[in-house]
């Protein structure tokens, strides 16, 4: 076998029946913006816009790197922006735009609400 | 919860830290949508009102209620979603069909998703994390029996363990088996028993066990 047969096969979900470590019990509580993108996958789907398979397929689309270096929820964001840019649903440079507008709110939000030393 | 005309975009911002970057994405990506009329605001705040309202603890019900009512218990098997929906008003907020796996004295269930993280969420809530890391999703399939002793369960050898691989659209849930010594216990005392766990299959009820 090539050593990148196993690439071509083996796409990076694909990993049922791989050797793997002991299960390490862990888990954690949600923050607020995985809940709420854990609710945007929910309504998406019910909308059509993006359904599960195509979620699970958009994550696999990442490619291996991404896939072992983001975190679960990390890893649905961009595949959703992926797919919505696809779909031509999102622009990237419309998403550029208001991600720079929400994290100068966002930070203005936060030393507003700060309590002042 | 209040559902007064309120029509600010986003949801709740409970925190101290500078938002991470995608935090951000997720921010803009749903105010984009929300910008479009793709979606409503409101929805995804009644969505995490429905994700909140789901836990084990829904599972735990079904799982007693079939304990204890042997017509509730076939007619659970036979459709699983819609013993939820018509006999506890429990609404699958997804296209998924939910299939009830019964443990029995020769054989143990166990689910899992391999591909990523497909669970009966709209009867146990999310699933822990452990469910959607590498380390499960791989060995549950090909050594479920190593994988079920590093949760303390050791099924017996002449008990076929059986795993059932999860997909986008097929759900499972697994009925665990009435603990011996139980014959006295009510309905809500046994759904006490049922933990995520032994819905899961990693574990099995137990009078004296009541971990998650």
């Amino acid at each position: 076998m090539t050593d990148t047969r196993n690439l071509v096969e083996r796409l990076p979900n694909d990993i049922g029946g791989l050797p793997a470590d002991p299960v390490q019990r862990v888990d954690h509580e949600l923050l607020p913006w995985e809940k709420r993108c854990h609710a945007l996958a929910d309504v998406l789907d019910f909308h059509k816009i993006i359904n599960t398979e195509e979620k699970r397929c958009g994550v696999e689309a990442l490619g291996a790197e991404l896939v072992g270096k983001l975190t679960y929820y990390e890893r649905w964001i961009v595949a959703f922006a992926n797919i919505l840019f696809r779909k031509g649903v999102l622009a990237p440079t419309e998403l550029a735009l208001k991600m720079k507008e929400i994290e100068a709110r966002l930070v203005a939000e936060l030393s507003s609400t700060r309590p002042s030393p | 919860m209040s559902e007064v005309g309120h029509d600010h975009p986003h949801v709740e911002i409970s925190q101290s830290a500078p938002p991470g970057y995608y935090e951000i994405m997720e921010t803009a990506v749903r105010e984009l949508l929300i910008d479009k009329k793709l979606i409503g605001a409101d929805e995804i705040r009644r969505q995490i009102e429905v994700l909140d309202s789901r836990s084990p603890a829904l599972g735990a019900k079904l799982v007693a209620r079939a304990w204890v009512d042997p017509a509730f218990r076939a007619r659970l098997l036979a459709d699983g979603r819609k013993a939820c929906e018509e006999e506890f008003d429990i609404s699958f907020y997804d296209d998924t069909a939910l299939i009830v796996l019964e443990n029995t004295e020769k054989i143990h269930n166990l689910i899992v998703c391999t591909l990523c993280s497909c669970y009966p969420r709209p009867v146990l809530g999310l699933p822990p994390d452990w469910y959607k890391l590498k380390p499960y999703r791989a060995r549950a399939v090909i050594e479920p029996r190593a994988v079920l002793a590093e949760f303390g369960t050791i099924i017996p050898d002449d008990v076929e363990v059986r795993v059932s691989d999860s997909t986008a659209m097929v759900r499972y849930l697994v009925l665990p088996r009435r603990p011996d010594g139980t014959e006295h216990y009510s309905e809500d005392q046994l759904a006490a028993l049922v933990t995520r766990d032994t819905m899961i299959g990693v574990v099995e009820a137990s009078v004296e066990r009541a971990t998650p």
